[in-house]
């Protein structure tokens, strides 16, 4: 899932600070789960919102609505013949739904309340770990599923460098060596011969120097 | 009781656990103080949410209080400690609107069980910073 996390209050502030009507729109499905723009944090930041607007005499006008997705057509579609009410959109999707939600209303300024932060799993209540960089050359199948692009400070393919103490990161102690897990697992799944192989290091072409990325699977058009 | 802390908008969130009698005992005070004082029973305090206390200010709360069972004495295990991670999530968020965060008060009241949520009530009263109506109030 994408992971964000909220602006700055004042940055958000400041940004709604032309507007009287505004919009506060969320996304339940990534920034939802990782508690940064579902219906709760909605509800807080309209709050918020509201009360700043009183305690310094601006007109701010809010409606909170949270839409399942933000970044598919049929999703957004619920806000046709709302959108219009309003002066701006303060979205709380990452910024694949903002830009979604700005390509289907094109005139009428939509504004993220969050910073799209990375790739990640929760990992527990509350904790959520980065663990792919979106490359767009998967070889998780050859690291026991762990990705040393991601997990791996040093981003090597042929680990581990030797600095690793009890399993934890030379870089950073509090994080895991992703090699000491993968060597752990590999030998746990009796397939450490993989590690015999050198591996040629990533293609980072296939992320980035060519603009945008995009998917195109035509069974899936209309 | 402190007479300037009668004027205020008080809302209070407790943890029904504390006081069997709570619906009842609630009355009594709710009665002599009239509008200015509003209870909000929860099955737990861990149940609450930063958004509870934000609508509480929202509508003109000028002290508001989560009150929760002893330390280690959750029915739920860790309810209460939920509570004040939440409490300082929400302290934070008032704090960046430029509220006072002393105005949302955490009471994990002392064992033993039960209290009465009506002597509680008007012990934290007696005992309240004197604060005076916030600015969200006063407009």
């Amino acid at each position: 899932m994408i992971t964000a996390e909220r602006k700055p209050l004042d940055e958000i502030i400041a940004m709604i600070l032309p507007f009287k009507k505004v919009l506060v729109v969320g996304c339940a499905s990534c920034v939802g789960e990782c508690a940064a723009g579902g219906e709760k944090e909605v509800g807080l930041l309209g709050s918020a919102l509201r009360m700043d607007a009183r305690m310094t005499t601006k007109e701010l006008e809010t409606r909170e609505m949270t839409l399942e997705r933000q970044c598919v057509y049929e999703f957004i579609d619920r806000l046709t013949g709302l959108i219009d009410q309003y002066d701006a959109v303060l979205s709380l999707a990452c910024g694949a739904g903002v830009q979604a939600v700005a390509e289907v209303f094109p005139n009428i300024p939509i504004l993220p309340a969050l910073n799209t932060s990375f790739l990640g799993q929760t990992k527990e209540a509350g904790l959520w770990l980065e663990n792919c960089r979106g490359c767009g050359d998967c070889r998780l199948h050859l690291f026991a599923d762990i990705c040393p692009v991601t997990r791996c400070a040093k981003q090597i393919f042929n680990g581990p460098c030797g600095g690793s103490q009890d399993g934890k990161c030379e870089v950073n102690p509090e994080t895991p060596c992703a090699w000491h897990l993968i060597v752990t697992r590999l030998e746990d799944r009796n397939q450490l011969d993989l590690l015999e192989e050198v591996y040629a290091p990533a293609d980072w072409s296939k992320k980035e120097g060519a603009g945008p990325r995009k998917i195109v699977r035509e069974d899936q058009q209309n | 009781m402190n007479k300037e802390n009668l004027e205020l908008n008080v809302a209070i969130f407790f943890c029904q656990q504390l006081d069997p009698d709570q619906d009842s005992n609630r009355r009594v005070i709710e009665k002599e103080l009239g509008p200015g004082i509003k209870f909000f029973p929860l099955p737990c305090s861990g149940r609450i949410e930063p958004l509870h206390f934000l609508h509480a200010f929202e509508s003109g709360a000028d002290l508001v209080y989560l009150i929760t069972c002893p330390v280690k004495s959750c029915r739920y295990q860790q309810g209460n400690v939920r509570a004040g991670k939440r409490i300082a999530f929400a302290q934070n968020l008032i704090r960046e609107i430029g509220l006072d965060p002393e105005r949302l008060i955490l009471i994990n009241i002392d064992p033993p069980l039960p209290k009465r949520i009506d002597l509680l009530t008007r012990e934290l009263l007696e005992g309240a910073p004197v604060k005076g109506h916030s600015l969200l109030s006063r407009l």
